[in-house]
């Protein structure tokens, strides 16, 4: 397959369950290499998406290919090439962590067990308890390493996080890094957490009721906002103040801060210094532009 | 070449990359014609994706501050000078723009700030200490 193409491809979308509407008209497009965020408030159809993807629900209308091939339609083969982490970690609670792990291993010719050592090691991963004793983190370190252990092409993350402490989070955010290092990887994951996707993601697609309401690069959404504070150097502000597209201001004593979307850097500083301000700028966090943006 | 960093920062990753590459060969800590770590290396190294590497990069090389020698690398370019003493006066430009505006806004005339100017200069660099010795 060219290498060029989205690994995965979303035309039109709809699924509906009983009087919810989950996804109403998606288009998506996920190219190669990346790693893509998800963000959305609970119901606003992100785990529907995800599994959409694998064919573990099936469109009412539109369509879903994933390397290629109908979602719906999807053989071993390819889903031999796709890690799957869900909310729920459906495990088989009467194993052994240990025993789970080879059991899950046979099925894929691409284990890596150096991989996996490294992993029970880093994140303390007892293999001699049972899977059905484990609490909510150790659990959802194990659905990880199951889905990470085969070095798939596409990992799919559905909030996979939530459980762990910040140290396991942060060692897990390093371990997405790593595993994005082979080109041919992708990465796609939802989380509530959005300070934690912040550091790995370099795309976000952001959901609201059923439907996708941005879908950009990270560092183009990262320029598209600023925070600016702006004094006047003599007197007052102006009352009109120099900024179009101002998302949010706050102003006092001949200070003002200032949200503006879509105006690059230095026409902002250009257009405070032609107005005698003083500008300090300061970027958003993911989370401030997420609520900017589902507002 | 040493490079950090910063997540919290809201900063776009290629550009922390970019601005820092950029004064590490103002200061000429990266030398003319030396060779840059590979896309690869400093990926990993940073634990970034090799994308934002790329992209930084690209845009260094399209500045002409880094020239690509086909089937070797990336290379700091040979440049003219008056392109150095543009990329200069606007580091320059920057960091004073924030010092004027302040001494501006608290009060501070331009007789006193070019004093502090004078002896900060005295604090830290060492060839003007030097000469103010002799």
């Amino acid at each position: 397959m060219n290498k060029m193409n989205p690994i995965v491809q979303m035309s039109g979308l709809y699924k509906r369950f009983g009087k919810i509407q989950a996804l109403a008209g998606v288009d998506l497009s996920i190219k190669r290499s990346s790693i893509i965020g998800l963000a959305g408030a609970n119901g606003a159809g992100k785990s529907t998406l995800l599994r959409h993807i694998i064919g573990l629900y099936l469109p009412d209308r539109g369509k879903c290919t994933t390397f290629g091939c109908e979602a719906g339609k999807l053989g071993p083969e390819e889903l031999a090439r796709i890690g799957y982490v869900h909310q729920e970690g459906d495990l088989l609670d009467w194993m052994k962590a240990g025993q789970l792990i080879r059991y899950v291993s046979a099925y894929y010719p691409t284990w890596n067990r150096e991989l996996e050592e490294k992993y029970i090691a880093d994140y303390e991963i007892s293999t001699d308890a049972r899977v059905g004793s484990l609490s909510p983190g150790q659990r959802q370190k194990l659905a990880i390493l199951l889905a990470i252990g085969f070095e798939p092409e596409l990992l799919i993350l559905d909030e996979p996080a939530a459980a762990l402490d910040p140290v396991m989070r942060a060692r897990f955010l390093d371990m997405l890094l790593q595993f994005i290092q082979d080109e041919n990887r992708t990465i796609i994951i939802s989380s509530h957490i959005l300070s934690d996707i912040e550091k790995v993601v370099d795309h976000v697609v952001i959901m609201k009721a059923g439907l996708i309401l941005l879908d950009l690069g990270f560092d183009e959404l990262r320029e598209r906002y600023y925070r600016v504070r702006l004094s006047a150097l003599g007197g007052d502000l102006p009352r009109e103040l120099p900024f179009a597209n101002i998302v949010d201001c706050k102003r006092s004593n001949g200070e003002a801060i200032v949200t503006v979307a879509d105006c690059p850097a230095e026409e902002l500083q250009r257009q405070a210094e032609s107005a005698d301000c003083r500008i300090e700028m300061q970027a958003l966090s993911l989370e401030d532009i997420y609520r900017i943006i589902v507002r | 070449m040493l490079l950090e960093i910063n997540h919290r920062s809201g900063q776009p990753i290629y550009r922390q990359v970019v601005e820092q590459i950029r004064r590490q060969i103002m200061a000429g800590r990266l030398r003319e014609d030396e060779q840059l770590v590979s896309v690869r290396e400093l990926a990993a190294e940073l634990n970034v994706n090799p994308m934002t590497i790329s992209k930084a990069y690209s845009l260094l090389e399209h500045e002409g501050l880094l020239e690509r020698r086909r089937g070797v690398g990336l290379f700091v370019a040979r440049l003219r000078r008056e392109q150095t003493n543009r990329e200069k006066a606007k580091l320059l430009e920057e960091a004073m723009t924030k010092a004027v505006t302040a001494a501006i806004q608290v009060g501070i005339p331009r007789k006193e700030a070019g004093e502090m100017l004078d002896k900060l200069y005295r604090k830290y660099d060492s060839k003007s200490r030097s000469d103010s010795n002799e």
